[in-house]
């Protein structure tokens, strides 16, 4: 070690890493997977697994091209963590281009055409949703639907079928996909019904008294909150969206329940969670002030019901997220926190 | 206040995070603290080693000046080297000899400091017999009774703060009694590792609680509070069983990194933020360390100056660490051997702990005033360094509520100004950042490196703007003197010309008078028009130069006419003949005599000028007087009244002496005025000054030679008129 | 028609107006640019640039006079920064003078040193002290760097030497970090 002039205090460390957290992150998101699969059936995983290959390939050219040590950017694992907030956000059973696309298009553009890790200004995962929102609109609304609709979930025989074929034999597509709550609430209010007749004309209060796409959102809620607990993100993400999506949807609720729905399918139904844990506490992209996380958040929160409610897209995570992005430099710019000893 | 700390103390077993309530500052870390390594050892007599390195600078400030020779033999607490100058300005303290011995050399060793530059140091080889000068700073053993007492005691015994900083304790305290409300005793010793905080408390807990008390008594504060970390069981029921009778209060405090740094304790020992343009004196507060009150008992009850101090020697890769009350001065490998290293120490030992110290270039430096541990932990693999993912652990961390991401940003991207907006000077360089950091990146060097290259930003703004200064000063006083040698030569030329018409057709009666006030008016108007044109150039390309300095330039400017005028009067004496000749003598002597009065006069107002000039450039809020502040040096700024007082002195001297010299007529050699050094702006008026001088003194010179030879012409008329008659 | 035409020339009016309130009120006064350009300079009064000191050079660049070129102590750093200022296009340095140099100051050899007092009137600064036939020296505080008391000196006893680095002026060095060819 003859570095000793140059190698400056603390001779110590937590013996935290990169690695560590963003594995911390992906066992977190274990639970929604587990659920997903359940409910939905085996098409996640293999839209995952199509999406881990689609990364490991773009990660390694791109990385190539850059002129990187490819070993140690690759095992950081945040293109896991892009991926899979990726996964989530499309239909299970969408045809595989649409996940290869889409994961490529969200490391490619989404973070190595900004110089990698820790310098993309938007979410690689938001971007990448919102590209295949706007290419291949068709294939990101049709949703399978789950198992209290179908009896039974597909099997991964016939989930990989649909993914690579596009059609199982022996069922039509309106047998296993649908419209999402948001969707149906969406259609309904179009054709003049109300949201309490819509929500109620649905079978949409299966499970224990909640839909699958519910409890999809309160894995989620699992794991972020063990995420809290551990420290591994920050408190203010979650409470400051979750707080204005409820705040905003309860006084609209107030104001008109039958043009705006309940705070409860507010909260548990689209991406909200997944968001809430996952999405919108990527430090990368977000806001670091304690202050600035808060703003952030809510200002998530607020764009996402606005989206939702008076916007083109049935959910409105990523629009929301990216136009938050944007927002980020000048956010931290005027939340600095008071530094120990100065007034302000 | 007991029991929500027991609550969160059973909370934290279930939710690690929840230790962060139990203290008051911000952020913070829970590092391994290693500290039973050393911790569960009795401290060990104390090691001779072969020879002992002193460097002369062991602090803050200038380095102190040897008094020893070598070859000289000394005896334990025998003074060997003295502060330089004076020592509240240049803080520096005195170092004595920790054992007997002889000094072998005074050269130049690697120094015990990040940077593994060599200083200078007096080395000495002890003889063994450890004899002693008892009492060596001759105390009474009464104990003192104003700051200024203890003060003059604490520069006497060299002591510093010797919890890491090294600020001279005696520079830091106030001269005036009942300034300090609260005394603070940082027992905290919140890093990893050391321990001889710990021990000493345990087993000197009287020696602190008196020196302590004595402290307090001597400034009148009224208060005393002693922090110490709750980790260290034994030492707060030490310190509370010597403090029993007293007015000490030992506080626990949570045990968290880095309890112990100055601002962080007392924030949770009073509850008051020391702001971060003062000290924590201004504020009423003063916090040392336990050892350093140790110290100071030491000095103050047994006249024994500070040559020696409590040491921890640990690390992982000692097989038996240990404290030992180690002579300053014992290089560390002499140290770390005696613990049995585990491997050969091929690797840099550390002077500090883990998070604040740093690696020495070379294991033989030695153990300072200041070096509270030397820590050998065999080098671990490091981690690849990583982008930096923005995740805000160093945020959360930060002591300080600082930005510390952001700061990395602009320091890798060289923006220092940005840096420094967002308040790097407030760092502590405690270490938490980098200690958390998920991506290893080493944080805090970036602000290390930020720090000293914004400090020689501004050193070198300061510089710029002084050579500027300093060049335009010089462009003017060249502009001036060319300008004022035009107006004297031309003024000599009107007087001939005038005095040799006057001349041709005179009678006997024409005065002499009549011609010389003519010529007089002349002059006088020749004078006023290079006044004019000076003040022209000056007024108006130098706009910014400051009221003060122009002030003193009108001043200077008066006096260079008053000796032209003088000048212009000998040169009418000259052409003046006849009978105006004795006419004209008279009138020179009295000129002569006018010329003194003036001149002394004159060095009055010339002081007054110079001490206005002084009072408006360090009072008024203007802003050109405070960007020359700016451009001083800071070590001149701290100079400065002392150096214009001194200046000040030797203006009146110099033209005391001028005065008396033309009362004597006599032209003195051209005695130049060696300057010391000339500091800032009123470097520019001294060399201003000098040059007046010199060429008042030049026309002095002229006037007196002129002088001379009319009087040979007046003999030898006489002679001639004699020997006519 | 006639509408449209009175609102545009209603906004005309406005707007012109508010430019004439604008450039009264936000009027910049004296000649900015060339005290700009000498604060940026490096003040080292060098004369190397073919002006009398920083200050002439500064004005003469504000007045087009000059290439923005010239400074040779200032290097490339400081044609870039001069070219921002008076907008004007970036001009390639001279030769070795791209690189800004280490800092030096000068010192003088006190043993040949004859005291002729020629370096002390070269000094811009005047950071040269001494008397006729006797020892001169430099304060290094002041001393720019200028290399002008090199030449006139008639026994060559100066030199230039970089000031020695103490554990109070030390830098820090810059940790080398990973992406560095990145930027």
């Amino acid at each position: 070690m003859s570095q000793s002039i140059l190698s400056s205090s603390p001779y110590t460390h937590n013996n935290q890493s990169v690695r560590k957290v963003m594995l911390q992150v992906q066992i977190a998101a274990l639970p929604a997977l587990i659920a997903h699969i359940y409910l939905f059936g085996f098409g996640i995983a293999i839209q995952w697994m199509l999406a881990v290959a689609t990364a490991l390939v773009v990660e390694y050219v791109m990385l190539k091209l850059r002129g990187r040590p490819v070993l140690p950017f690759i095992s950081d694992m945040s293109a896991l963590i892009t991926i899979t907030g990726l996964v989530f956000c499309i239909p299970p059973e969408a045809p595989w281009w649409v996940i290869v696309t889409g994961s490529a298009f969200a490391l490619t553009f989404g973070k190595h055409l900004y110089g990698g890790l820790g310098y993309n200004p938007f979410n690689p995962a938001m971007l990448g949703y919102a590209f295949l929102l706007i290419s291949f609109p068709v294939q990101m609304t049709q949703w399978a639907l789950p198992i209290e609709y179908t009896g039974e979930a597909l099997n991964l025989l016939q989930s990989a079928q649909v993914i690579f074929t596009g059609q199982i034999p022996g069922l039509s597509m309106d047998m296993y996909t649908g419209a999402t709550p948001l969707n149906e609430v969406r259609n309904g209010l179009s054709q003049g019904l109300s949201v309490q007749d819509t929500l109620n004309n649905s079978a949409l209060s299966s499970l224990w008294g909640l839909s699958s796409w519910g409890w999809i959102n309160v894995a989620f809620l699992l794991g972020g909150v063990w995420m809290i607990y551990s420290g591994v993100i920050s408190w203010q993400y979650p409470v400051g969206f979750l707080g204005s999506l409820a705040a905003i949807s309860l006084l609209f609720n107030q104001i008109d329940p039958a043009t705006y729905p309940p705070v409860d399918f507010v909260l548990l139904t689209g991406g909200t969670m997944l968001a809430a844990f996952f999405i919108i506490t990527d430090p990368v992209t977000a806001s670091t002030t304690p202050r600035g996380k808060l703003i952030y958040a809510c200002g998530i929160g607020i764009l996402v019901y606005v989206i939702r409610n008076w916007g083109a897209f049935p959910d409105g995570i990523a629009f929301a997220i990216l136009l938050m992005n944007i927002a980020v430099p000048l956010i931290d710019q005027y939340t600095q926190p008071r530094v120990f000893g100065h007034n302000r | 206040m007991n029991f929500f700390m027991l609550v969160v103390k059973q909370l934290s077993k279930i939710y690690p995070s929840a230790k962060r309530w139990a203290y008051r500052f911000h952020g913070g870390v829970f590092p391994r603290y290693n500290k039973s390594l050393s911790a569960s050892q009795p401290i060990r007599p104390q090691l001779i080693p072969e020879k002992l390195i002193l460097p002369l600078q062991q602090q803050v400030g200038l380095p102190a000046c040897p008094i020893v020779q070598v070859g000289d033999k000394v005896k334990k607490n025998q003074l060997l080297a003295k502060p330089s100058k004076d020592p509240q300005k240049a803080l520096s303290v005195p170092i004595h000899a920790p054992t007997s011995g002889t000094i072998i050399a005074i050269e130049e060793a690697t120094l015990a400091h990040p940077s593994g530059l060599e200083g200078v140091c007096i080395i000495l080889q002890p003889d063994g017999a450890n004899q002693a000068i008892e009492n060596a700073l001759e105390v009474d053993g009464s104990l003192p009774k104003t700051p200024v007492e203890l003060k003059s005691v604490l520069l006497k015994s060299g002591i510093v703060g010797m919890g890491g900083a090294g600020f001279p304790t005696y520079a830091k305290l106030p001269n005036e009694r009942g300034r300090i409300h609260t005394l603070l005793i940082n027992g905290a010793e919140c890093e990893p590792f050391i321990t001889c905080d710990d021990l000493l408390m345990q087993t000197q807990a009287e020696a602190i609680i008196k020196g302590a008390l004595l402290t307090a008594e001597a400034l009148g504060a009224e208060r005393i509070i002693c922090g110490i970390e709750t980790n260290k069981p034994a030492a707060i029921q030490a310190m509370k069983k010597a403090a029993a009778s007293t007015s000490v209060e030992i506080k626990e405090v949570a045990t968290v990194y880095p309890m112990g740094g100055q601002k962080q304790l007392t924030l949770e020992l009073t509850g008051i933020e020391t702001p971060h343009d003062s000290h924590a004196v201004d504020i009423g507060l003063l916090m040392m360390n336990v050892a350093t009150l140790t110290a100071i008992y030491r000095a103050v009850s047994l006249g024994d100056p500070l040559t020696s101090r409590l040491v921890t020697v640990s690390g992982l890769g000692l097989e038996k660490p240990f404290n030992m009350d180690v002579m300053i001065g014992t290089p560390f490998n002499s140290l770390a051997q005696a613990a049995k290293p585990k491997v050969k120490l091929d690797y840099p030992l550390v002077m500090g702990g883990p998070m604040m110290g740093f690696q020495v270039k070379s294991n033989e430096v030695p153990v300072l005033k200041t070096t509270n541990c030397v820590l050998a932990n065999p080098p671990e693999p490091v981690d690849m360094q990583m982008p930096c993912i923005r995740c805000g652990e160093c945020m959360d961390v930060c002591p300080v509520n600082l930005l510390p991401q952001q700061m990395y940003w602009y320091s890798q991207a060289h923006e220092f100004d940005k840096v420094e907006k967002l308040q790097v000077f407030d760092c502590i360089e405690c270490g938490c950042c980098s200690y958390v950091c998920p991506s290893h990146i080493p944080l805090v060097q970036y602000y290390r490196h930020a720090k000293s290259e914004i400090k020689a930003i501004h050193a070198e703004e300061k510089a710029v703007e002084l050579a500027k200064q300093r060049h335009e000063f010089k462009l003017a006083r060249i502009e001036r003197e060319k300008q004022e040698r035009e107006a004297r030569l031309k003024a000599k030329k009107e007087a001939v010309k005038q005095a040799a018409a006057k001349t041709e057709d005179s009678s006997e009666k024409t005065p002499a008078k009549k011609a010389a006030g003519a010529a007089a008016a002349a002059r006088a108007a020749a004078a006023k028009r290079a006044m004019q044109k000076g003040n022209k150039p000056s007024s108006g390309s130098d706009k910014a130069m400051p009221s003060a300095r122009l002030k003193a330039i009108e001043a200077a400017k008066k006096a260079a006419q008053n000796s032209e005028l003088e000048a212009g009067s000998t040169a009418s004496m000259k052409s003046s003949t006849g009978d105006a000749k004795s006419k004209a003598r008279q009138a020179a002597q009295k000129a002569a005599q006018k010329r003194a009065q003036k001149v002394k006069a004159q060095s009055e107002p010339a002081n007054k000028d110079a001490k206005t000039n002084l009072k408006s450039e360090s009072s008024s809020p203007t802003k050109e007087p405070s960007a020359e502040a700016i451009s001083l040096d800071l070590t001149q700024t701290s100079e400065a009244t002392t150096a214009s007082k001194k200046e000040a002195a030797r203006k009146a001297a110099m033209q005391a002496a001028r005065a008396a010299a033309k009362k004597r007529k006599v032209s003195s050699s051209d005695h130049q005025v060696s300057s010391d050094k000339p500091s800032g702006e009123r470097s520019d008026n001294q060399t201003h000054q000098q040059d007046e001088n010199s060429d008042k003194r030049q026309k002095a010179m002229e006037a007196a030679r002129k002088r001379a030879k009319q009087r040979q012409a007046e003999k030898n008329q006489a002679a001639d008129n004699q020997e006519n008659t | 028609m006639i509408e449209a035409i009175l609102i545009f020339l209603a906004l005309a009016v406005l707007f012109g107006l508010l430019l004439g309130y604008a450039s009264i009120r936000f009027k910049v006064e004296g000649n900015p640019e060339a005290e700009q350009i000498d604060k940026i300079l490096p003040q080292t009064q060098c004369g190397q640039c073919g002006y009398p000191g920083c200050k002439p050079y500064a004005e003469a660049v504000a007045n087009r006079e000059a290439d923005i070129n010239q400074c040779i102590p200032g290097g490339n750093e400081v044609m870039i920064k001069i070219s921002e200022i008076t907008g004007l296009e970036p001009k390639a340095m001279d030769e070795a003078a791209a690189e800004p140099k280490e800092k030096e100051v000068a010192f003088i050899n006190e043993d040949l040193c004859i005291g002729c007092v020629l370096c002390i009137k070269e000094c811009p600064v005047d950071a040269i002290l001494g008397a006729t036939k006797m020892m001169h020296t430099v304060i290094e505080k002041e001393c720019t760097g200028c290399e002008l008391c090199v030449p006139v000196c008639p026994v060559d006893c100066i030199d230039m030497i970089p000031p020695k680095v103490t554990p109070n002026d030390w830098k820090w060095p810059e940790p080398n970090f990973l992406n560095e060819d990145d930027r």
